[in-house]
């Protein structure tokens, strides 16, 4: 089933409301002029009945009764509306004013009645005060007109409840399909992305304060969207840049070997060639199915406890032939201890070291600081990178040196990426800063 | 030493058999996995080296059925998959290696010679010696035609790699991983440098190298009579 539309259901919504709130106000409007005329009835029939109540003052039966009549009527002639009805104390009906009356429900007190199509306010009260066996009086006020008064009343709020509730919910859904016109614009640029058009923004300037957020909120994932997509392009092209040049030294190399008989030397010598090519190409296809793991998350770490300064020891020991030919110092400092995978961390200090190594001139250093908490820092002394550049020498094929020197020997440049990618799998960061003549690489692990 | 290669690529399967006949060992190809299990099943073999996706059934099957029939022979899995959780259940499943295509053969044969010596008994040398380079393991002292040669600690181990499998050819990345237990490829020429160290000190005053490089393979220990 269809839900109802957000614009349908807060139309129908202010319409409840506001039938809500007429209907309250128009009850409490009937109740209280209901409430008026009872009083006002009262008051008058207060009166009426003193004024009778005088004029028959000492009547104990219904002969002394018809002596009073002439009066009595006189005084009745003078409003129609009103009608009397006196009863002995026995109940027998001595004198009534008007046929066809109500019985009065109490023998005191007022009420309101109905007989014969005629709504009558009644007031009874016995003609000597707190004696039981007196004469009863009853006056009757027809009250049809204020009756008529409150029905149209009744049906002029029942009106204005309806026409309002419908007014409101015409004009709340103009209302809400104007309020919600950024969001269909956003829904239409949403609807506009394609992998080619990445670089669509919402207006989020403009948008009203409760959009702009959700606005901004979007804009960033197209930022992220459009960012990722971008490097994933050009990680496409590099992989075809990067395999191209082996690939055609091998085309290049065997179809020219194979043109003429050669000696067994130079048959030797060829294939040693395409040796190094290929393995450097399988050593880049490794590092990128790595890479890929990473990407999807199957980078998954194994937890052991690893005292750091063993491990960074044991990666020195193995680069100190290496640094010693370069004339390097290395040096560990600090202690660290952490939780984590042994084979995964080497690789990826190992990078590190390597890196430091390629970079740091004769008789430069590398030190590998550790801090509780936990800090590793892979410094070395060299020439300084710029800072624009520090971010992107963890973005894969980066190489300081755009010109890849031709040689099968030379790294493809996603020793930093994979680093990047074994910190980020163990929960951690790692950026690059340059100060002071040194480079320094910082991985934070979480303690 | 027979072993079997189940192996449904035509090329590689060639390859592998040719590389492992030359390098000494008799070799059976099995180009499905049905056929591969039959043979297997035979037991006639010293080792299995298996694919992992094959048409009838797959590796891991074969194994199972080698497995539940009785038979321990050491199995060398070769996959394109990298998966951890593959690799998980290869070792669960009673692997004995795993070795991820694209793949060095160096690094296969060492992992195959690996796999065929765990079986023997593992040598108690106190010693170890070729031509007249002598390495005590005890004393942990190497001497070449009697004189002393000063080692450091892995100078030492790296040597003692050497010797105990003289005549084979050792790549980079399996001394990386014995010597320096260094679990991974890199590109660095680390052990390049620490052969070279190690060869001024063993064979530089010498006549008769023990330490060839074999190109694009890795390194040898061997005495060669030109």
């Amino acid at each position: 089933m269809r839900r109802l539309s957000l614009g349908s259901r807060l139309a129908l919504l202010f319409a409840a409301c506001t039938a809500a709130v007429s209907l309250g106000a128009g009850l409490l409007f009937s109740r209280a002029s209901e409430q008026h005329f009872v009083e006002l009835d009262q008051q008058l029939l207060n009166g009426r009945l003193s004024l009778m109540s005088s004029l028959l003052a000492g009547v104990a039966t219904q002969e002394q009764l018809v002596m009073r009549l002439p009066a009595l009527l006189n005084e009745l002639s003078h409003q129609s509306d009103l009608a009397l009805r006196v009863r002995g104390a026995d109940g027998a009906t001595w004198f009534a004013s008007r046929g066809e009356l109500p019985q009065a429900p109490a023998p005191t007190g007022l009420a309101t009645l109905h007989s014969n199509g005629v709504d009558y306010r009644s007031l009874s009260a016995p003609l000597i005060d707190g004696q039981r066996a007196s004469p009863q009086l009853t006056l009757f006020l027809d009250i049809t007109h204020h009756q008529h008064f409150l029905q149209g009343m009744q049906r002029l709020i029942w009106l204005t409840v309806g026409l309002s509730a419908l007014a409101t919910a015409l004009l709340g859904a103009w209302a809400v399909r104007r309020g919600l016109k950024p969001l269909r614009q956003m829904g239409k640029v949403a609807a506009s992305v394609t992998a080619g058009s990445l670089t669509t923004r919402l207006p989020a300037a403009e948008m009203p304060e409760e959009l702009a957020e959700l606005a901004g909120t979007v804009n960033a994932m197209l930022q992220r969207l459009d960012d990722a997509f971008q490097r994933l392009s050009a990680f496409s092209a590099d992989i075809a840049h990067e395999l191209r040049t082996p690939l055609s030294n091998l085309l290049t190399h065997t179809q020219v070997t194979l043109t003429r008989p050669r000696s067994l030397e130079e048959y030797r010598e060829a294939l040693h060639g395409n040796l190094e090519e290929l393995q450097w190409m399988a050593q880049l296809v490794n590092d990128m199915l790595y890479l890929a793991k990473a990407d999807h998350g199957l980078l998954m770490p194994s937890r052991q406890a690893l005292d750091l300064a063993t491990e960074v020891d044991a990666l020195l020991e193995y680069y100190a032939p290496l640094a010693e030919d370069a004339q390097v110092r290395l040096l560990r400092e600090g202690q660290a201890h952490t939780e984590g995978d042994r084979h995964m961390l080497r690789r990826a200090l190992s990078n590190l070291l390597d890196n430091a190594l390629r970079f740091t001139p004769a008789d430069g250093e590398i030190r590998v600081s550790l801090e509780p908490g936990l800090r590793i820092v892979v410094a070395n002394t060299g020439p300084a990178i710029a800072p624009q550049l520090l971010e992107r020498l963890f973005d894969r094929f980066y190489r300081a040196d755009p010109a890849r020197q031709e040689g099968s020997s030379e790294h493809a440049g996603l020793g930093l990426a994979i680093t990047r990618s074994i910190v980020q799998a163990h929960g951690g960061k790692i950026r690059a800063e340059c100060e002071d003549g040194w480079t320094r690489f910082v991985i934070e692990l979480p303690a | 030493m027979k072993l079997l290669i189940v192996e449904d690529q035509a090329k590689t399967g060639q390859y592998l058999s040719q590389g492992l006949s030359e390098a000494g060992f008799a070799t059976e190809l099995a180009s499905d996995g049905d056929t591969g299990q039959h043979l297997a099943l035979s037991g006639d073999h010293d080792l299995l080296i298996l694919d992992v996706m094959l048409p009838g059934r797959n590796g891991w099957q074969i194994l199972q059925a080698v497995r539940q029939a009785g038979l321990d022979t050491p199995v060398l899995f070769l996959t394109a998959r990298d998966a951890v959780e593959d690799r998980v259940h290869g070792l669960e499943l009673g692997a004995d290696d795993y070795l991820v295509k694209p793949f060095a053969f160096s690094e296969l044969l060492a992992r195959v010679r690996s796999l065929l010596r765990r079986g023997a008994s593992a040598s108690q040398d106190t010693c170890l010696a070729l031509a007249d380079l002598r390495l005590d393991l005890i004393r942990r002292r190497a001497e070449r035609a009697g004189q002393r040669i000063d080692l450091t600690a892995k100078e030492f181990a790296l040597l003692e790699l050497l010797l105990r499998r003289q005549g084979e050819v050792l790549p980079k990345s399996l001394i990386a991983s014995q010597v320096w237990d260094m679990n991974f490829d890199s590109d660095t020429n680390v052990i390049e440098v620490a052969i070279r160290r190690l060869r001024l000190k063993i064979d530089d005053s010498h006549a008769t190298k023990l330490i060839h490089t074999v190109r694009g393979m890795g390194y040898v220990l061997e005495e060669r009579h030109d």
